[in-house]
């Protein structure tokens, strides 16, 4: 498991849960509404939490698979990160060390933007960049060109300065 | 029982390709930002072919789904302050945690420390969205 499962293979076959969730689900490719679901599920007295979220409750059973795959790869693969990047100088001692506790303001910044912008969008890499392309959407194409700009200030400007 | 085993499989299927492709991984996201490789490159390309491929021979061929429905996809509504703001604001987030939303339950299972913090932030910026939403620019 030196090197990555090439592009042209994992690509085509994220492009396919999108006819699969169509035919099998009904539903639109996406994931980032499951914090919304959880949080009308946890916190419903929050007036954005109150909605009808029953729409919403396949993204969490999805959730639960990202989950598995995760607690799986992790069984089997013992020092995934270690063993599977292929390090660029640059990046040589992050990457093998970048899911450690003393990292852990990094990622809740992180995630509070990921959350916030993804419910503010609307929708996220796979509702956005995936399903909203492949659609031709303009509201997808926008936000897909804005997922990019932001990320390279994020990767370009804050991380070297910041984290 | 049947949907739910169905879309956890798919959920699973997907997780399962993100991981072997290792899109899940913070080096990854940074290597795309830097233009160090195509793999990130091609794959989203990929994948939104496949995808567009799909959709329009589900257009053409008026496909029913499982359950005998027309299936209907409709575009998500254009709200272009919303989508470009949003949008930029998702993206820092993104390089940042180097995780956007379904590798942040990957990195759960994987990683459970920092998994459960991004999912915390995921869901504490949920929540201050929910809060702010009224005064956000839309459109």
């Amino acid at each position: 498991m030196n090197s990555p499962l090439p592009w042209f293979i994992a690509g085509p076959l994220i492009g396919l849960i999108v006819p699969a969730l169509l035919f099998l689900r009904e539903k639109q490719f996406g994931i980032s509404s499951s914090y919304r679901f959880i949080g009308a599920t946890l916190l419903p007295k929050i007036k954005y939490f109150s909605y009808s979220k029953e729409g919403d409750r396949w993204q969490l059973q999805f959730a639960i698979g990202l989950v598995f795959s995760g607690l799986v790869a992790g069984q089997f693969f013992t020092g995934f990160d270690a063993v599977t990047v292929q390090p660029v100088e640059d990046y040589q001692q992050t990457a093998l060390t970048i899911y450690e506790w003393k990292n852990a303001l990094q990622f809740f910044i992180g995630g509070i933007l990921v959350g916030f912008g993804a419910r503010y969008a609307n929708g996220c890499t796979a509702g956005h960049c995936i399903m909203g392309v492949s659609q031709f959407a303009f509201s997808s194409i926008l936000a897909t060109i804005a997922f990019f700009i932001g990320g390279l200030i994020g990767s370009l400007v804050i991380n070297p300065i910041i984290f | 029982m049947l949907k739910f085993l169905v879309t956890l499989l798919l959920g699973f299927f997907f997780g399962s390709i993100l991981l072997a492709s290792q899109a899940f991984s913070w080096y990854r996201i940074q290597e795309m930002f830097h233009f160090q490789s195509f793999h990130m490159f091609g794959l989203l390309f990929s994948a939104i072919g496949t995808s567009a491929f799909f959709l329009f021979l589900i257009k053409r061929s008026k496909a029913k789904s499982v359950y005998g429905n027309p299936i209907d996809v409709q575009p998500k509504k254009l709200e272009w302050k919303a989508n470009l703001l949003g949008g930029l604001i998702f993206g820092i987030g993104w390089s940042i945690s180097g995780a956007c939303s379904a590798p942040v339950y990957i990195l759960v299972g994987l990683h459970w420390k920092i998994g459960i913090v991004l999912l915390l932030g995921a869901f504490v910026g949920t929540i201050l969205y929910g809060l702010t939403e009224n005064k956000l620019p839309r459109q």
